[in-house]
């Protein structure tokens, strides 16, 4: 991974952020997921904390089996989320680089990144007995309609409703705004950081940028994440225009698909490192990029704008659109092979990949490799097993031109 | 008197053809769950439920992974093994990840018609009515499009009444194994249950009424034996259903998804068709895959226990269901603090062999107490 001085800033932020959110003792806590509308949240006053930032946090640290561990004796089943059962241990042992999260005083979740956060969040909301809104963000099993654009809008009024109630004060539209002014000067940044990754050689992998997202998925809305991303980008950008390669002698380039293997972040820097392999593009990270691509947003309505932005992230297209976007990014990013990443804890993810798989191979005549493996869950990855097939991938890959 | 029943699931594709030749009507495959199959009938086809088969996972090993429930991988397995060939559509509902992925899977695969309805999470009336006119407009076109018929709506109201009937007379069904334990076999019951998946709704109830006609002075047996309450997403596999009565006890209700949560809901209301798919979606009884603040599942489960004056509960898992999953320890210490005993059995519905299982129902039964040995 590239050595960026911008890194420490990151420390130092998230750092700040996890004690105001265990310190804001006047403030109401929400629980959100990744892609909750968090705008409506800043607007109010109220702290948002992320269990899945958490939770990635907890398995980067190597701490996430023995919460996962907790959970499972407290009886969730391994067959669930290890991003669920993580927070479900932290909540129950006070674990984790911050020693556990503060008590939620209400839970906004959405669906776009799947149907299963709201099961989890049923769960929190009954072990805390607190409120829980649902933002529905349909899956777009055939593209964005205005119908289902309108069906958001008319959700994010409610949870205005909503917060309201929760934060016994009325909605403040005009705070909102800036919110999101900021929100997508972030989101913007952050796009234009991870387009970078079309440089030869690539500035900023994959790894990197999985190490970088957690100011955009924790603090966007914020000024402090805009200048964060402000710096970031300026020194990436320094890189890019001094074509300093984070993988020394560049020779694959290749796309990650599916969330990060949090627990492999290093030993994957060594292992594509060696084999001169770069993950350049990931659709993961991709996903708070949305925002940026409504430059009229001051023109337009900007309810629409975030309602779109919410209902358009890769994991809620439908298999046609992934294969397009998929094959997109391999063409714009002069990709030389993709991996996907069969993530027993994601099944909107991971179900159907391996048609994806065929298909993304068939259109670009590009090798790809699935490899069996686990967000946050160490005990059922097997290191031989992924490394022979992602060796055996490498090999069949022609290298960059 | 259970053998038109068994008769129909003993040979499904012989069912299924020759009441598909009988009606002159296009077979269509419904996935779970709650989908209005009424919308199907009104519109000329012939609806069948998809809850899965326990049949050796072989080519669709090649597109699901281990993770995915059996349910997912028996049905693709039957289409991809040429075994689903009277199927000339396929319906799928938004229950939970692994179908709204399936459905797209199924999109590029196979060239029959998939159509979908997905259900709205919102629990605001305007937007859920919003989201459903769009879905229902879409999903009727579609239909359509597969009969060559037009739904019409006499023919939605007669169909409504169709089912409706099969559903209460069901109920009745439901209704003499809570009154009279042990006086049906529980493998019979599910018999009865399952044949529903694939006859026609016309055959179907005129079987239902025969059979409680049958029944009507039939009494339960003298004595009690243990009193179960079965609660999960599918009560596949049958012959796993058949070792209670083995053991010797007696289910009294269920909170199956295949079960009771599908046959608790309503008539279906005609005229306004918006409404009456909410009414059908959210209606009923509560389930794991429908988020529904109002309706708590642990006060359900607690009150239907006390009804039925059951002795226990047994959770009836078929691996890697993660709604089902997520609600059970909750759910498990809801029932402690009730001093209701419960067990969990996990299961698959490729199992070669229950007889695992049989020791597990056996022990909660000696601990429950009341086992005749």
């Amino acid at each position: 991974m590239t050595q960026l001085g911008a890194f420490k800033k990151m420390k130092e932020l998230m750092t700040l952020y996890y004690i105001e959110a265990k310190t804001a003792a006047d403030k109401p806590v929400a629980w959100l997921t990744s892609g909750a509308p968090v705008e409506f949240v800043y607007a109010m006053g109220a702290v948002p904390v992320y269990p899945e930032n958490y939770a990635a946090m907890c398995a980067a640290s190597h701490q996430s089996v023995a919460l996962m561990e907790a959970a499972e004796a407290a009886g969730f089943s391994q067959d669930i989320c290890a991003y669920a059962r993580t927070d479900f241990g932290q909540d129950l042992v006070r674990g984790g680089p911050a020693g556990g999260l503060p008590a939620p005083h209400f839970l906004v979740c959405s669906t776009n990144i799947c149907k299963t956060v709201i099961k989890w969040y049923e769960v929190v909301a009954r072990k805390y007995q607190v409120p829980l809104f649902v933002v529905d963000t349909p899956f777009l099993h055939d593209g964005l309609t205005p119908g289902l654009v309108d069906y958001v809008v008319a959700q994010f009024r409610q949870l205005e409703r909503f917060l309201e109630s929760m934060l016994k004060k009325p909605f403040d539209r005009d705070r909102l705004i800036e919110v999101i002014r900021l929100s997508r000067q972030a989101t913007g940044l952050w796009r234009k950081i991870l387009d970078l990754g079309r440089t030869v050689p690539v500035p900023f992998t994959s790894l990197d940028a999985f190490i970088h997202i957690a100011p955009i998925v924790t603090l966007r809305g914020t000024p402090a994440c805009v200048d964060y991303y402000q710096l970031l980008y300026d020194e990436v950008s320094g890189l890019a225009e001094r074509r300093v390669g984070s993988v020394s002698d560049e020779r694959y380039r290749v796309l990650w698909d599916n969330l990060p293997i949090w627990f492999k972040m290093r030993p994957f820097e060594k292992f594509f490192g060696e084999r001169r392999c770069a993950l350049v593009a990931a659709t993961y990270a991709n996903s708070w990029g949305g925002l940026e691509d409504f430059a009229g947003i001051q023109t337009r309505d900007a309810m629409e704008a975030l309602a779109v932005s919410y209902l358009n992230i890769y994991i809620n297209y439908g298999f046609a659109q992934r294969i397009r976007y998929l094959a997109r990014l391999i063409d714009e990013f002069g990709l030389t092979g993709f991996i996907m990443h069969s993530n027993r804890s994601c099944k909107p993810y991971s179900v159907g990949m391996y048609r994806l798989k065929e298909e993304l191979s068939r259109l670009t005549g590009k090798p790809g490799v699935v490899i069996e493996a686990d967000q946050n869950d160490p005990r059922v990855f097997g290191d031989a097993q992924v490394e022979a097939r992602l060796d055996t991938f490498i090999e069949s890959m022609a290298p960059a031109a | 008197m259970f053998a038109p029943f068994y008769a129909a699931i003993a040979d499904i594709s012989a069912t299924i053809r020759r009441h598909r030749d009988r009606l002159g009507r296009p077979v269509i495959g419904v996935l779970p769950a709650y989908f209005p199959l009424e919308l199907i009938h009104a519109a000329g086809g012939y609806p069948v439920q998809l809850w899965g088969a326990g049949v050796a996972i072989d080519h669709a090993e090649a597109y699901l992974q281990p993770y995915c429930c059996s349910v997912a991988r028996s049905v693709l397995e039957l289409e991809m093994r040429g075994s689903a060939g009277l199927i000339q559509a396929y319906v799928f509902t938004s229950l939970c990840d692994t179908l709204i992925n399936l459905r797209e899977l199924y999109r590029r695969l196979f060239d029959k018609p998939i159509l979908g309805l997905s259900f709205p999470v919102t629990q605001f009336a305007e937007g859920r009515r919003a989201f459903l006119a769009d879905a229902a407009e879409k999903i009727i076109k579609g239909l359509e499009a597969v009969t060559g018929r037009r739904v019409s709506a006499d023919a939605l109201r007669a169909a409504a009444g169709q089912f409706g009937r099969v559903r209460s007379l069901q109920r009745e069904l439901y209704r003499l194994r809570r009154e009279r334990p042990g006086a049906i076999k529980n493998a019979d019951f599910h018999a009865v249950l399952k044949a529903g998946f694939f006859l026609p709704v016309d055959e179907y109830g005129r079987l239902l009424e025969d059979l409680l006609v049958r029944l009507e002075s039939i009494a339960a047996p003298a004595g009690r034996r243990p009193r179960l309450i079965l609660s999960g997403m599918v009560f596949d596999p049958l012959e796993a259903q058949r070792l209670f009565d083995e053991v010797g006890a007696d289910v009294v209700d269920d909170d199956f998804a295949s079960g009771w949560r599908t046959v608790s809901k309503a008539t279906l209301p005609v005229d306004d068709p918006v409404e009456g798919i909410a009414t059908h979606v959210f209606g009923g009884a509560p389930c794991c895959c429908i988020h529904h603040p109002e309706k708590d599942r642990h006060d359900y489960l607690v009150k239907k226990i006390r009804d039925a004056g059951a002795d226990g509960v047994v959770f009836w898992y078929v691996k890697f269901c993660e709604p089902d999953a997520f609600d059970r320890p909750q759910l498990l210490a809801r029932l402690k603090q009730e001093g209701i005993p419960a067990t969990v059995l996990e299961m698959d519905l490729s199992m070669k062999s229950v007889e695992s299982l049989r020791t597990r129902i056996q022990a909660f039964c000696e601990m429950i107490g009341g086992l005749e040995i």
